[in-house]
């Protein structure tokens, strides 16, 4: 048996039909190939799940695993991944935690544990040791998140256990429900739906293992001589000062922060929402996940008439903008109250506010009327409005039960041309960048498996001016040029499947070059630069041919029309379009795939992952090259 | 072909000491700075970290690379500068280390658009003609390119807004180069302030006809 440094070595398999724990022992050759994390939860999905299957269908599974440097003193190491089909892409689903979770599922044993199967009545998993335990969770199904939380420690006796649960959201299948830790979110993709869909609504960990590392004393020496590096990055003390919101103010001037479902470029309410006044007025304390140096969590508190004591996260910049420069909505502490209303309820705060855009731009061109909506007026700029739909999404109550489907489904269900104006891709509803602002950022979403993500590339630090020589990024590449953003999306993407690998946070910027230095002294596993991305890349066409096999086309790695054809009418980014198909033409190039995007069989064999590939696709019956896959979406 | 009197881990403790006397006299800062070694007659190189304290280097944190800058021995990583070193290790046969220093004299006086004269024996003979890079992005691939094309033939360049390059058939060399760039600015820009403006006197001519007459 390998020696583990860094992994533990150790996969659970729990499923929640028959109630059958097993412990596997992790593959070395996939390791090699894809690292952890990410990497890892890619490779069991695509090996284990059929991709055309429906998201809330018994044999879709859901893996929570974490990353070699997950829980070690590596500075930002606290990161979970979770994956599975996404019932709102209908195709690749990924969603990824902070917090104190992956360190204590680390401390329990294991690098991953895949759910399968569906439970008969409501279940939560206790995870400690080693050993998992399945347990009755009647008493806080329909319990909104704090208090699943407060109910478990309560009973399993141990206020040191972290949990990680779904809310009445996710019972409730609402398209984008998350998943949640403390205050932090898996929010992204509906994964939380998953969970409720096989009745799970906590997994609880705790953990007294030694996280075993090779090199502990030359680890310890690097880090702590790292730090004036680390946190010589730009963005280190606008994030530790004022949260991810500090940067809305900078982003305003880009003309990148959507503004009334991104039709507008300037707006005066921006300056009451964004963070630095939000920190100095309402800030509780600051917090930092675990080992986290920068700390760009902070806490809230506010007493207002309309809705009392709030305690609780303070939005982030997608929530301040998702729910306030997108819907014109400048009240700051409605803002606080949003966001605990997300969380609590347990669903995505970006695809809530686009969905709730498209409706009320929908409606005010009379696409829907009050018939659809039960009698409520919608407008921009209400805050009354926006917590009354956001509380209606989380019971699935009313229009709520649309709204709730995200808004690709929802604008399918109502039709009458609302299509247009519904903001996704390839169904994940569009963050809060907007790509005229930075082109980059139009490719990167319109190529992302999972659908528009700011996250897998954050091209846009690139396209502000930022250079990474270890990448081979050395020239400026500027936010409106269309040349080089091929090459340039997929390195960063790629990059970005490293780090989630890994177990580390975007947000503490660590140089490429000691990330490899990183994962020598932890694993003792000498890969060096080059190699790692390589697994970044072998992990980037895994989830592309999942997506192919649900039947995920060339077709879908666009962007909603308005960025292609409306230029932006004021601000930064005034008179801008994203030039979409010069740009996608030279990525398909750079990634070795053909012309309708598909990875060739030469660049699968260069990436060593041709028999894994060829050997799945047998089984499953279907020749990708050949277009003979049977797609159902 | 070169050889080396050194073994590796002597060349390696030798780059350690070299960084320590820069900082020490203030020609690198705490993240500032970078040198490299060659190993003599190969294409693989020692060099310093990148974004480390470079006043208390350990023989661990130095790391071995070769002229594609992949890395080859050692878990941190390279310094940010590497394309420049191995730039200059490609087009230098005799050179077999490179110091990046910050020199604040030099580098100002070339802020000020004043050029390095002739004015001791050492500015003449050691340094001879010092030219100056325009400003490129630190770490990049153009301020390598920028660098190579310029140094044939000379043992320093300026880097404007930015520092200093040594070169040297070993370390002890290039150490002389950036010691003598600093003090050469340094006495200039003494008999500048000075002098109230009046022209400096410089080595005459016919004592630096040989050097002039191949370098100037």
């Amino acid at each position: 048996m390998a020696e583990w440094y860094g992994y533990t070595g150790r996969i659970a398999r729990v499923n929640l039909s028959d109630s059958r724990v097993s412990i596997e022992d992790a593959k070395m050759e996939y390791i090699d190939l894809v690292l952890g994390g990410i990497g890892l939860a890619s490779l069991i999905l695509f090996m284990e799940v059929d991709p055309r299957i429906d998201a809330f269908d018994p044999s879709n599974k859901l893996v929570f695993s974490v990353g070699p440097l997950t829980g070690t003193m590596v500075p930002g190491s606290s990161r979970t991944t979770i994956a599975s089909r996404s019932p709102l892409t209908l195709g690749w689903g990924e969603s990824h935690l902070g917090g104190f979770w992956g360190t204590e599922l680390k401390k329990a044993g294991f690098d991953a544990i895949i759910i399968e199967g569906k439970a008969d009545t409501p279940t939560y998993l206790y995870v400690e040791d080693g050993r998992i335990e399945l347990r009755d969770a009647s008493r806080i199904w329909g319990l909104k998140t704090s208090n699943v939380e407060k109910s478990i420690i309560s009973e399993l006796g141990d206020p040191e256990i972290k949990v990680a649960c779904i809310g009445p959201a996710g019972e409730r299948l609402v398209r984008y429900a998350s998943i949640i830790s403390g205050e932090r979110v898996a929010g992204r993709t509906g994964l939380g739906a998953v969970m409720g869909s096989k009745k799970l609504k906590a997994i609880a960990v705790r953990g007294l293992l030694q996280i075993r590392i090779r090199w502990p004393d030359k680890l310890r020496s690097m880090i702590s001589r790292l730090y004036p590096s680390i946190m010589s990055f730009p963005t280190s003390q606008i994030l530790s000062s004022y949260g991810t919101n500090g940067e809305m103010e900078s982003f305003y001037q880009y003309g990148d922060v959507p503004i009334r479902n991104f039709t507008l470029g300037e707006w005066d309410g921006i300056h009451k929402i964004e963070g630095q006044y939000m920190v100095e007025n309402y800030l509780k304390r600051h917090r930092a996940c675990f080992g986290c140096p920068v700390g760009c969590w902070k806490e809230a508190r506010v007493e207002d008439p309309r809705y009392g004591l709030i305690e609780g996260r303070m939005p982030e910049y997608e929530s301040a903008a998702s729910l306030g420069s997108l819907l014109l909505n400048s009240d700051p502490v409605s803002l606080i109250y949003m966001e605990k209303l997300c969380n609590e309820y347990g669903f995505d705060v970006i695809s809530s506010g686009v969905t709730i855009a498209w409706a009320i731009e929908c409606f005010t061109k009379g696409l829907i009327t009050v018939e659809d909506t039960g009698g409520l007026q919608l407008r921009w700029g209400d805050p009354e409005l926006i917590v009354n739909l956001l509380e209606m999404i989380g019971e699935r109550r009313g229009f709520g039960y649309i709204l709730g489907e995200g808004c690709r489904l929802a604008s399918r269900i109502i039709g009458r041309g609302s299509e247009k104006y519904a903001m996704h891709v390839k169904g994940l509803e569009v963050p809060m960048h907007d790509p005229r602002a930075f082109k980059g950022m139009g490719l990167q979403y319109a190529t992302s498996n999972r659908g528009a993500c700011h996250l897998q590339g954050l091209v846009m630090r690139i396209e502000q001016g930022e250079r990474m020589p270890d990448l081979k990024i050395y020239r400026r590449f500027y936010r409106f040029e269309i040349e080089g953003k091929g090459w340039l999306v997929a390195t960063m993407q790629d990059w970005h499947h490293v780090i989630e690998s890994l177990g580390l946070c975007k947000f503490v910027q660590i140089p490429p070059g000691h990330i490899a230095g990183f994962y020598l002294l932890v694993t003792g596993i000498e890969k060096r630069l080059p190699e790692l991305q390589k697994c970044g890349e072998r992990i980037s066409n895994i989830q592309r041919i999942f997506n192919i096999i649900a039947g995920v086309t060339s077709g879908d790695d666009t962007l909603p029309d308005r960025f292609l054809s409306e230029p932006v009418v004021e601000g930064g980014a005034k008179g801008e379009i994203v030039e979409l198909k010069p740009m996608l033409k030279e990525y398909y190039k750079v990634r070795g795939w053909d012309e309708r995007g598909i990875p060739t069989r030469e660049k699968l064999d260069d990436l060593s992952i041709l028999g894994i590939i060829e050997s799945r696709l047998d089984s499953l019956e279907i020749d990708i090259w050949g277009y003979k896959q049977s797609i159902r979406s | 072909m070169s050889v080396s009197i050194f073994s590796e881990e002597e060349l390696r403790y030798e780059i350690i000491r070299v960084m320590k006397a820069l900082y020490d006299r203030g020609l690198v800062s705490a993240l500032g700075g970078n040198v490299s070694a060659r190993i003599p007659g190969s294409d693989t190189v020692w060099i310093t970290p990148s974004g480390v304290f470079k006043g208390d280097l350990k023989l661990d944190d130095l790391v071995k690379i070769n002229l594609d800058g992949e890395v080859i021995e050692g878990f941190m990583k390279p310094s940010v500068e590497w394309p420049m070193h191995t730039a200059i290790y490609r087009v230098r046969p005799d050179i077999n280390a490179v110091i990046h220093a910050h020199n604040p004299i030099t580098t100002g006086l070339a802020l000020a658009g004043i050029e390095l004269k002739p004015i001791t024996v050492e500015a003449v003979v050691t340094l001879r003609s010092v030219p100056v890079i325009p400003f490129a992005y630190p770490g990049t691939d153009e301020l390598a390119k920028l660098v190579a094309e310029r140094v044939k033939g000379v043992r320093a360049l300026i880097l404007q807004n930015h520092g200093v390059v040594a070169l040297g058939y070993n370390l002890v060399e290039a150490e002389a180069i950036v010691e003598t760039l600093e003090e050469v600015a340094l006495t200039q820009l003494v008999a500048m302030l000075a002098s109230g403006g009046r022209e400096i006197p410089m080595i005459p001519e016919r004592d630096r006809e040989l050097i002039s007459k191949l370098y100037f």
